[in-house]
């Protein structure tokens, strides 16, 4: 198991399930989860086969007595259905699949996203309320909506005994801290995502100024002004702008997150803004609109010398084709592969084995471009292919 | 394209006709309103009416323009579609899995064609059988239409089916020197449809079913078969765009029609169709998707931050309207005018 998921701190409800927790079964899990992991993560370099203790020294037995052949309900509320969350929820399925296969879990999962308006959260406050209505024993959660509403309704939830585990949300907005309260002031179990700032935004605007060489002008194509997301991601970006002073944020727009909008958008900024030397879309899909534009105006890409560079943040696989195809730099992995593995990874700590896990589980994530997109494209690929389907 | 009658003065030069037509013309607000748009542009912003810029505003306003032109047929037959822009999605999601098992492009572009067609027949006769109201019907046939994309797409946009002919067919690739596919697709599409509302029978059916389903009704006109085609027309034009749409994003996400209902809508409005019915232009939905396009391109190029754009884009909306309706009264009285002035009495 990675580092991340060791517990650390004890969550709200695992705080107190942790004290009737068995020793024996805390250890076996530790030393199973250890050997489990990381099978989809890119960064890391183990697997189960390959892990020190090696498989075969695992107590499957004693897991499979505790598991007992329990079913557990699950519900997965992504803000919206697209290609990102359904690598989330393929790589959850993929790690389903290896409890099921090896511990005999019984699963029941249902996906409902937002179809309209996937920054209001007002669709994904009644999806939740359904799951709690229809009793679902844990529900991933993933919302644009006001965090403190989200609270209300997670601790309404956990009354009635249904767990709530965030991804891919946007805690670190309200600076939560776990210094003086293990649950962060969160009415969750567990957030399993990344640090919006220092691992995307940051990310990108350090590799702008790295390949630039600290010099030249940037136009960004932003997400709609509302979204924590894009709160974030600019408090990143704009930080590592700043630690570069030959480098100038000369333009933005709102791309609204998808690729039109974002080709819109960049088209404009580049009629104004003819010499830039980069463009950063907060995410693929408004990067890819950029990589379009830049191609309508017949201007050069980034060859690693010169031409515009252009970089996202998702990790798509879509992505991952036009940086092989030298039509996108680069992107901001934020590892979808990693995060469906350590949502099903905390799900099972907590919920069968009785463990604290981290209230806060970040996941690594990292910049890929053509000198590494084979080993983050062939991972998804991985994920896509695995046999999980639920 | 005209569809306004216009008493103009006899035996006078081009120039007297022209300058009289526009008086009479209720589009002439949004026309004033465009040009305002561009004369403050060019002392404030010069890049605005660089060559380049134009181009891309005129590109950017084509999906929308086309929209319009369709959601302008339905208005003026007195109806309204707020299934056009799922329905956009759901052609070029037809289009583009055509294209991805291996359909000749031909056969892509007229399957998703008939899908817009079929949806604009399902409106029709949710509306005429089931009567309906145009706002229920159409919001449902959204709701089909959207499911319908994401059941089929598991939420996973739909990519892999560019061939260099779709480059040309969304306008990323020009068809000679700086004229875009797209560009003649949407003038065709507005001289058909101008055509149709100035010059034929089914038109001037359009014009009379808005304005009096009763009268229409009572002067033979099958008001129920005139209200569908109303609805095939901006079903096909919404799979129209679709295909377009589905060659400049180069992948087809479940949710790209998402809020071009109300773009259209606005469009046509702006460009002077009436939501009550019998009154619209298919000049006025252009100029309407061109006032649309040049209000972004003006904020992205000034730099307006994003929380303010829905408010300029607000005001422009109400502004043009205003000026429409300034236009439709200066027109009246021009218009009585006129008519006093060939009668012989003093104005």
């Amino acid at each position: 198991m990675s580092s991340n998921t060791a517990p650390v701190t004890a969550g709200r409800r695992s705080y107190r399930k942790a004290r009737l927790a068995l020793a024996a079964t805390a250890t076996a899990a530790g030393l199973l989860l250890s050997g489990c992991t990381t099978v989809n993560a890119p960064a890391g370099g183990t697997n189960a086969g390959s892990s020190g203790g090696g498989t075969d020294y695992l107590p499957d037995e004693a897991v499979r007595k505790i598991v007992n052949g329990r079913e557990v309900k699950v519900g997965f509320a992504p803000p919206i259905l697209s290609e990102f969350y359904t690598q989330v929820e393929k790589a959850a399925h993929n790690r389903m699949k290896e409890y099921e296969d090896r511990f005999g879990v019984k699963w029941t999962w249902e996906r409902q996203g937002a179809l309209n308006d996937a920054h209001s959260g007002t669709e994904t406050l009644g999806i939740v309320q359904g799951y709690i209505a229809r009793q679902f024993d844990a529900v991933f959660v993933c919302s644009a909506a006001n965090a403190s509403t989200m609270q209300t309704l997670y601790k309404q939830g956990s009354d009635q005994g249904i767990d709530f585990y965030q991804f891919n949300s946007t805690e670190e907005l309200a600076n939560p801290s776990q210094a003086e309260d293990p649950t962060g002031g969160l009415a969750t179990v567990s957030n399993i995502g990344y640090d919006d700032r220092w691992q995307s935004g940051y990310l990108a605007g350090k590799y702008i100024a790295e390949q630039l060489k600290g010099q030249g002008s940037i136009i960004q194509i932003m997400g709609p002004s509302g979204s924590d997301w894009t709160k974030l991601r600019q408090q990143g970006f704009k930080k590592a702008i700043a630690e570069y002073p030959g480098m100038t944020i000369v333009g933005e727009a709102d791309g609204g997150y998808v690729r039109d909008k974002g080709l819109t958008a960049a088209q404009d900024l580049l009629t104004k803004f003819p010499d830039v030397k980069a463009i950063y879309g907060e995410n693929e899909d408004m990067a890819l609109g950029a990589s379009q534009a830049i191609d309508a105006r017949g201007l050069k890409h980034w060859d690693g010398q010169s031409g515009i560079i252009t970089i996202g943040a998702d990790g798509l696989v879509s992505g991952m084709d036009s940086i092989k195809a030298g039509k996108l730099t680069a992107t901001v992995d934020v590892n979808s592969a990693e995060m469906g593995t350590e949502m099903i990874d905390a799900l099972f700590a907590h919920e069968f084995l009785n463990q604290e896990v981290n209230q806060f589980i970040r996941i690594p994530t990292g910049v890929v471009d053509k000198s590494n997109v084979d080993w983050h494209q062939g991972v998804l690929q991985n994920v896509l292919n695995g046999p999980g389907k639920y | 394209m005209s569809t306004t009658a216009a008493t103009a003065p006899k035996k006078n030069s081009l120039v007297d006709r022209v300058g009289a037509r526009l008086l009479v013309d209720p589009t002439l607000g949004v026309l004033a309103l465009l040009i305002l748009i561009c004369l403050v542009s060019a002392f404030t912003l010069p890049v605005f009416l660089e060559p380049s810029n134009l181009y891309n505003l005129l590109n950017t306003s084509l999906v929308v323009m086309i929209l319009a032109m369709g959601m302008t047929v339905v208005l003026i037959s007195g109806g309204i579609d707020l299934s056009i822009g799922t329905t956009m999605a759901l052609c070029a999601g037809v289009a583009a899995t055509s294209m991805k098992f291996g359909l000749p492009l031909f056969a892509a572009l007229i399957a998703a064609l008939a899908t817009g067609a079929l949806v604009g027949i399902g409106n029709g006769l949710l509306i005429t059988r089931l009567g309906l109201p145009d706002f229920i019907a159409t919001l449902a046939m959204l709701g089909f239409a959207s499911g319908i994309l994401y059941i089929w797409t598991k939420g996973v946009p739909i990519i892999g089916y560019m061939v260099p002919e779709f480059y040309v067919i969304g306008g990323l690739t020009p068809l000679l020197a700086s004229l875009t596919l797209p560009m003649i697709i949407a003038l065709l599409v507005a001289l058909v449809l101008g055509g149709v509302l100035g010059s034929t029978r089914l038109g001037t059916y359009f014009f009379a079913v808005g304005s009096s389903k009763t009268g229409a009704m009572q002067s033979g006109i099958r008001v129920d078969r005139i209200r569908t085609q109303a609805y095939i027309v901006s079903g096909l034009s919404a799979a129209v765009a679709g295909i377009i749409m589905a060659g400049r994003n180069t992948n087809v996400p479940a949710d790209l029609g998402n809020g071009y209902e109300i773009q259209a809508i606005a469009a046509a409005v702006i460009g002077g169709a009436a939501l009550s019915g019998g009154r619209g232009r298919i000049l006025g939905a252009i100029l309407g998707a061109i006032t649309l396009a040049a209000t972004v391109n003006l904020i992205n190029l000034v730099g307006v931050p994003s929380s303010y754009q829905k408010i300029v884009i607000g005001a422009i909306l109400i502004l043009a309207v205003l000026a429409n309706r300034i236009s439709a009264i200066v027109s009246g009285i021009v218009r009585q005018r006129r008519a006093l002035v060939l009668e012989g009495i003093p104005a």
